[in-house]
């Protein structure tokens, strides 16, 4: 700090002023975006009493109204073990099987598109762009027919079979999305030609040079890929309710679940609704604090702001 | 394999190479090189004249349009750029960014199989470890060993770091702990028994320890190879597998870590990089970051190298430094080069032959000498030499034979007539013939005419022909007539052949090239005249240090000429410039070839 008073140049003001100005709406909107996700967070704490005396308080209304009693319910209900446990891991493994199949096939989709010379490339690509203006819900009446007439075919009704079965149906679509792909792509894109070339001269097949040279130095872009995926296969809805509704109740995934709660047909029970939220809202903001340092690269480099 | 065997085989033979872009753009045209074993060729020229192109189709990077490439005999074209047995190295240098300058080096050892020869496993380590026990002073033995266990490592950590220490693979490495741990433990308990101070074995106890390990290690090697010897398996003095004619047998395997270990560190030392093998590339400056590319070419020990400019992202200085960094290499590892420039003082100094090239047509090969003193055309002439050749036109009078330039009148003889109708006479016939049936080699002998007086690209450029399938459907569609005309390459072919035709019946102006430091600069000191010079002010004198850069004006063309820095010399002054007749070079402006 100056301890003179001097007068601010024409770009500190203006800079100042559009600071100011980006800051508030940033504030605004954070406001908007938070405001939700606190009262849930709120709301879990609350008791039964003060669930029915102040829905509108954020917080408990008084210290003596904090309980965790919402969160004990998880593991054993009244008695019984709880269903909770059961969906959050089939929502664990199937986003886990989900992301995991999603890199792998946008790697190396991307690394086809941009480093190999194959006849169709640029069709092919193409097809893809336009493929990514389609909405997805359009694919959702013919994946379904197909999806019940081959479960029809092969008479699978449930069981493990079953399970599987609906499972595959839930994770196979799900890595099929276009838009990760290409942020891998526009990656690749900005790598130097010369340094696959040099790795090409130094004896590495398409192969190695995809694992030992691209794939490396692709870090921060997975990393973007995977949040991207987390949380669009832990945060889906209505491909597994279609798929799962009617099935066994064992079978849901945790967001499927959750709308048990807000539906019509609601158990009432607000406290453990928003419990149960925040418990589903966990995993994202563990893989978002594990990928976050590195998405900012990925974000940087990738060619997409943010 | 298309195996010819030719004893007076070149070692890389790049027959006919073309390149064309799948946009229809020729970049080579018709590429002819034999290139012997040891040789540094340079192929220079200005910025898209396809020299790139032409390393990278060597290189396997590229697709061969047209033509083939021979390696010691054997084709390479449908090779795969990872089985070619070259190395190159890039502009940008190409190293990985997320490996540090140690995997930078050794990646090409961690992805290929090499030739290594075979080695019993047992006896191999033996032998190391005898030439250890044999060639280390005990005091120092004992030290590293000593220094060694009291750091107190694991067993492999403690084999592998006595390995780097003593350069010896682990294996060796770890019957030499053994021993060691066996001896200490000796000693311990003899002190333990004498209960009191010298625990330190006295020097001549170390030797006499040294003295027994030797020869446990010789007892053991006696035994293994008679083991072997029972087997049938014969061994040299290095316990190097031989086969049934006492050579050496080698097998295609991968290098195992300490191999590589001690091949990256041997490159790293002839490239004084042995400081920086933990950093990333980037942490390094621009000149260790070539040093690195450079090393990661060397290690892979393979015949040819090809550079791709690879001293153009380094200052002026470091270039200079890494110019002769890299012939004295080329030297040291008996290496094949072709290396890549645009700049010409880099061809000038480093190549054994340079070929020059211009719009994708070689302009010349030869030596440094040969394409400085005697260049093939007005192309040559002017993009080799720095300061460049002055170039400027002058008319030649058939009658007397004689040359007038700004008020100088030059005799070159009747002899030079003579020579002059015949180098007319013999292009005109060219042309003539070229016209008869004008095809596409024909109208590419044009463009390489006009490659080589640099003139007319846009009317040379105009009719490259696209053969993309939108212009195939509008020539189909609407310009059907044009297509129908003669190509522009003929009319310039006829045009040419006109002007040659009056070449030889009448005066007629010539390209004359004179090089800087050819033309005679003196201060003017009196008025008189003497025939064959003039005088004239100097433009710009600029002082290189040792010598002035003179520019001058003359006949409308700025001229240079060199001047001694040992007399002052400014723009203020009048200087007398005076040329000799054997110094010029006299080019035909038609062809731009020069006339002989």
């Amino acid at each position: 700090m100056t301890t003179e008073k001097r007068r601010r140049t024409k770009s500190e003001r203006t800079r100042l002023r559009e600071k100011t100005v980006s800051f508030i709406v940033l504030f605004i909107i954070c406001f908007v975006w938070v405001l939700p996700l606190v009262y849930m967070l709120g709301t879990s704490f609350k008791s039964e009493l003060d669930l029915q005396l102040h829905p509108d308080k954020l917080f408990p209304s008084a210290w003596s109204e904090w309980t965790l009693e919402h969160y004990f319910g998880f593991i054993v209900r009244e008695g019984k073990i709880d269903n909770m446990p059961l969906w959050m891991l089939n929502s664990l493994w199937s986003t886990f099987a989900t992301v995991i199949l999603t890199v792998i096939v946008d790697l190396l989709t991307a690394y086809a598109v941009v480093f190999l010379n194959f006849k169709g490339k640029h069709t092919f690509m193409k097809f893809l762009l336009l493929w990514m203006a389609v909405p997805g819900v359009i694919g959702t009446a013919p994946s379904f027919a197909l999806y019940s007439q081959i479960r029809n075919s092969l008479s699978i009704s449930s069981g493990i079979a079953g399970y599987a079965y609906v499972y595959t149906w839930l994770i196979v679509p799900g890595i099929t999305g276009i838009f990760n792909m290409l942020l891998m792509r526009n990656f690749f894109l900005s790598i130097p030609k010369d340094i696959v070339d040099s790795a090409k001269s130094d004896g590495a097949s398409n192969m190695k040079i995809f694992r030992r040279v691209v794939c490396p130095l692709a870090k921060s872009t997975i990393m973007l890929v995977v949040l991207f995926t987390f949380t669009g296969s832990w945060n889906s809805l209505i491909w597994p309710q279609l798929l799962l509704t009617g099935e066994n109740s064992y079978w849901n995934t945790i967001t499927v679940a959750l709308t048990g709660y807000t539906g019509g047909s609601g158990w009432g029970a607000t406290g453990v609704a928003m419990a149960t939220s925040v418990f589903a809202l966990i995993p994202i903001v563990i893989v978002f604090v594990v990928t976050q340092n590195k998405m900012i690269d990925g974000l940087a480099s990738t060619g997409i702001k943010a | 394999m298309n195996k010819i065997q030719n004893a007076e085989q070149p070692f890389l033979t790049l027959q006919h190479l073309e390149k064309v872009y799948p946009n229809g753009e020729k970049a080579v045209y018709d590429f002819n090189l034999d290139v012997k074993k040891k040789e540094f060729i340079v192929i220079v020229g200005p910025s898209g004249c396809g020299k790139s192109t032409t390393l990278r189709m060597i290189a396997g990077l590229e697709d061969i349009t047209s033509g083939d490439i021979f390696l010691e005999g054997e084709l390479l074209n449908y090779r795969p750029s990872k089985d070619r047995k070259m190395a190159i190295v890039f502009q940008s240098y190409a190293l990985y960014p997320q490996m540090n300058v140690f995997d930078n080096i050794a990646f090409p050892l961690t992805i290929n199989t090499y030739p290594a020869p075979v080695t019993d496993k047992e006896l191999y380590p033996l032998g190391e470890l005898r030439s250890v026990l044999n060639d280390t002073a005990p005091e120092a033995l004992f030290n590293i060993l000593s220094s060694a266990f009291a750091a107190r490592l694991k067993k492999k950590a403690l084999s592998e770091k006595l390995a780097t220490a003593f350069r010896i693979s682990p294996e060796a490495a770890a019957v030499l702990a053994e021993m060691y741990r066996q001896y200490a433990a000796g000693e311990q308990q003899k002190s333990d028994a004498r209960q009191e101070s010298a625990r330190q074995a006295p020097d001549a106890d170390k030797a006499e320890t040294v003295k027994q390990w030797l020869a446990v290690t010789n007892e053991k090697i006696a035994a293994l190879t008679a083991r072997l010897e029972e087997e049938g398996v014969r061994v040299n003095e290095r316990f190097e597998i031989l086969d049934e004619n006492g050579k050496v047998k080698t097998e295609y395997r991968k290098f195992t870590p300490y191999e590589i270990r001690t091949r990256v560190y041997d490159t790293a030392a002839i490239l004084d990089l042995k400081p920086y093998l933990d950093k990333l590339p980037k942490e390094l400056s621009g000149g260790q970051m070539q040093r690195v590319a450079l090393g990661r070419a060397i290690i892979k020990n393979v015949p040819i190298f090809m550079m791709d400019e690879p001293l153009s992202n380094l200052d002026a200085k470091l270039r200079l430094t890494m110019r002769s960094e890299i012939v004295k290499l080329h030297n040291r590892i008996d290496a094949t080069t072709i290396y890549v420039t645009h700049d010409q003082t880099e061809a000038m100094t480093m190549a054994t032959r340079i070929v020059v090239m211009s719009r994708g047509f070689i302009q010349q090969i030869g030596t440094p000498e040969e394409v400085y003193s005697s260049p093939a055309n007005v192309f040559v002439a002017r993009f080799i030499g720095s300061p460049t050749m002055n170039i400027f036109d002058a008319q030649f009078d058939r009658a007397t034979g004689e040359l007038s330039f700004g008020g100088i009148k030059v005799a070159l003889g009747r002899e030079f007539t003579a020579r002059h109708d015949a180098f007319y006479r013999r292009k005109a016939e060219e042309l003539r013939g070229l016209l008869e049936g004008f095809d596409s080699a024909a109208r590419e002998k044009i463009l390489k005419l006009l490659s080589a007086t640099g003139e007319s690209s846009a009317e040379a450029s105009s009719s490259a022909r696209k053969s993309g399938l939108r212009a195939r459907i509008k020539s189909m569609l609407g310009k059907r007539k044009e297509a129908e005309g003669p190509a522009p390459e003929e009319q310039v072919c006829r045009t040419k052949l006109e002007r040659l035709e009056e070449c030889l019946s009448d005066n007629h102006t010539v390209t004359v090239g004179i090089r800087p430091e050819r033309i005679g600069i003196e201060k003017k000191r009196s008025v008189r005249k003497s025939a064959g010079t003039f005088t004239v002010k100097p433009t710009v004198c600029e002082l290189l240090g040792g010598e002035y850069n003179v520019h001058f004006d003359f006949c409308g063309k700025d001229m240079v000429g060199r001047f001694d820095a040992r007399h002052k010399i400014s723009a203020a002054d009048e200087i007398t410039v005076s040329f000799s007749p054997e110094d010029l070079y006299l080019f035909d402006p038609i062809t731009g070839d020069v006339i002989e």
